[in-house]
């Protein structure tokens, strides 16, 4: 009985050794669904600490000068201020970087054809992308076991027992907790949502037309009739995207298999999803040009000029891209509105920027 | 003693801790498939891949059909209480990757039932909630709310057309309906004996062509007005939804 009685104490008190890593609750506003994370990689504050210092570190690419922090620069949103990312050796990529504002938030796939199906898996796809970080996971593993400070502080954040247990993974899970405590939740449009600030008037036309609030004709508002901009369908508040794929109507095309930038489809391999991008949230959208998938249109005006059009055609493209029949103050109030979405203490957030230039 | 008291305590709770789930289905339960398929005119509906004939020589290709589904629910035969499947579902066909048949599976008391029901729509009480007090999977939180102050769209068609029969679909047909003036209760009447130990499925088949009004009383998509209807124009989004609402069929 007393050895039955020793293995007891023995395993309750080896439970109480090693309490692991420090759980964190990222502060998430009340406005928002919370956050899923996976029951595999929860919050902690070491692995937020880890993840921080690899976003910025260019340890991870093949040469040591490239980061994530490279194409995601905190003072622009997390994007890069250029029409394509530019990676190791200037080697230009494909796809224009995106914003990361609440990139935690959006729990259905990642990258603009929707490739990665959530974070820690995304985490992984630039390091060993020759156009971004050039990188072999085998390198980067080796380097970050042999590191004076990231050996201890995987083994600290992932409760490893040894370095050789170290592997991508961790790397993966990492960078997703620090991208998800990117959090953007103190806009005019937050503080206009929550009673505590009010719109110019141009940014109320604005955020009327974006909101579609002349398609209520019964009810005449102040602005009077105006035309729908029919942004809301696809850019839908709070995170202003519904996480799908469409052809916005960037390019004619009359035979679908001939996209040259499939997008979508190349994830699929249905033809019918070529041309079909992720709808890109809008938070901070005023510091994320160039935009599009491809960066060509250098500013906000050029987008919605390109919306008011119409698009070009492809049977595939969206049903909700049509001509909108603007008129230029209406233009200007739609830009207006969506500089509204600048949070200025999401990018001054010392929080989000490297440990060194806190 | 004391000792002995913690060790007993330590182990019951090991042995707890360890012991398997218990099964959850029990001898008067069944697993029910439920099917939700789309069609247009009879047809499958397929995602941007098929064109369909629309009476008047036109022809539509189709991006989008979805609809909510409140309180589902089985009608017992004996007129008890019914058995609720689910509070609220969205049934969305979206992909040219995937099939016209949403799944879902509900265990339920084996017995009689003769009708399936469930509301078409948002019911009031949840359409009234704020999408941000659900979890960020819910089918409420699919995007689908009008703006940050009006709640959900009941049902959308998105689709092409091409309304001159040369083969390009440039007209967007975009008819999206909600609001709790539009909610409506559909109910399927049918018999069914679900008995343990055999298969249960049920199939509620959805006719986009018959909310169309079908051949003979046609939506006119060549009249602009008809073919964008969003939040303002609602009573003519009524009656797409209301034939929408009427036209669901129940099969085994």
């Amino acid at each position: 009985m007393r050895t039955l009685l020793g293995f007891c104490l023995l395993w309750t008190a080896l439970g109480c050794t090693d309490p692991g890593p420090e759980r964190l609750a990222l502060a998430e506003p009340a406005a928002f669904a919370s956050m899923i994370l996976p029951d595999d990689n929860p919050t902690t504050k070491e692995g937020l600490a880890l993840g921080r210092r690899l976003f910025f570190d260019p340890i991870l690419s093949a040469d040591s000068t490239v980061s994530c922090g490279t194409c995601h620069e905190p003072a622009r949103a997390f994007a890069d201020g250029k029409s394509l990312s530019v990676g190791l050796g200037g080697r230009t990529g494909r796809r224009n970087s995106p914003g990361l504002a609440n990139v935690g938030y959006l729990h259905q796939t990642l990258f603009w054809d929707g490739r990665a199906a959530d974070l820690e898996s995304q985490a992984l796809h630039p390091i060993a992308d020759q156009h971004e970080m050039g990188g072999s996971w085998p390198a980067v593993i080796s380097k970050l076991r042999r590191h004076p400070a990231y050996g201890p502080a995987f083994l600290d954040a992932f409760a490893l027992d040894e370095l050789r247990q170290l592997n991508p993974d961790h790397v993966g899970k990492a960078l997703a907790q620090f991208q998800r405590s990117l959090i953007s939740a103190d806009s005019k449009y937050d503080r206009v949502v929550r009673g505590d600030a009010a719109y110019t008037e141009s940014e109320a036309l604005g955020a009327a037309i974006f909101f579609d609030l002349g398609d209520q004709p019964e009810e005449i508002k102040w602005f009077g009739r105006i035309p729908t901009g029919e942004c809301a369908h696809c850019h839908t508040a709070p995170h202003f995207t519904n996480q799908r794929f469409f052809n916005n109507g960037l390019d004619e095309q009359l035979d679908v298999a001939a996209f040259r930038d499939k997008g979508r489809g190349a994830v699929t391999g249905s033809k019918y999803d070529n041309g079909l991008f992720k709808v890109p949230g809008l938070r901070n959208v005023a510091l994320t040009g160039p935009y599009m998938h491809d960066g060509r249109m250098a500013t906000l005006a050029a987008v919605v000029d390109h919306y008011d059009r119409g698009g070009h055609y492809a049977e595939n493209r969206s049903a909700n891209v049509m001509p909108l029949l603007l008129t230029g103050r209406q233009k200007t109030a739609l830009v207006d509105f969506l500089h509204t979405l600048t949070d200025t203490s999401f990018v001054n957030n010392p929080d989000h920027r490297p440990l060194n230039s806190k | 003693m004391k000792y002995l008291s913690a060790a007993f305590l330590l182990l019951a709770l090991l042995f707890v801790s360890c012991e398997d789930d218990e099964d959850p289905f029990t001898d008067g339960e069944v697993e029910l498939q439920m099917n939700f398929t789309g069609d247009f005119d009879g047809r499958d509906l397929m995602v941007q891949s098929e064109a369909y004939a629309y009476p008047g020589g036109g022809q539509l290709k189709f991006q989008l059909f979805q609809y909510y589904v409140s309180d589902l629910q089985l009608v017992p035969a004996d007129g008890g209480d019914p058995v609720i499947l689910s509070e609220i579902e969205l049934i969305r066909y979206a992909s040219a990757t995937e099939d016209n048949v949403e799944s879902r599976t509900f265990t339920v008391p084996s017995g009689d039932y003769s009708a399936v029901r469930f509301g078409l729509g948002v019911k009031p009480a949840l359409n009234n909630t704020d999408p941000n007090n659900f979890s960020a999977n819910d089918p409420l939180n699919e995007n689908e709310f009008w703006n940050a102050n009006a709640r959900y769209v009941f049902a959308k068609i998105e689709a092409n057309a091409d309304l001159e029969g040369d083969d390009i679909f440039d007209a967007p047909v975009t008819i999206h309906m909600g609001s709790d003036a539009l909610y409506r209760t559909v109910t399927l009447s049918q018999d069914v004996s679900f008995r343990p130990g055999t298969d249960a499925e049920l199939t509620v088949v959805a006719d986009i062509f018959q909310a169309f009004g079908g051949n003979s009383d046609t939506y006119d998509l060549t009249v602009p007005a008809n073919r964008r209807v969003h939040g303002g124009n609602q009573n003519v989004a009524a009656g797409v939804f209301n034939r929408l609402a009427e036209q669901f069929k129940l099969t085994r």
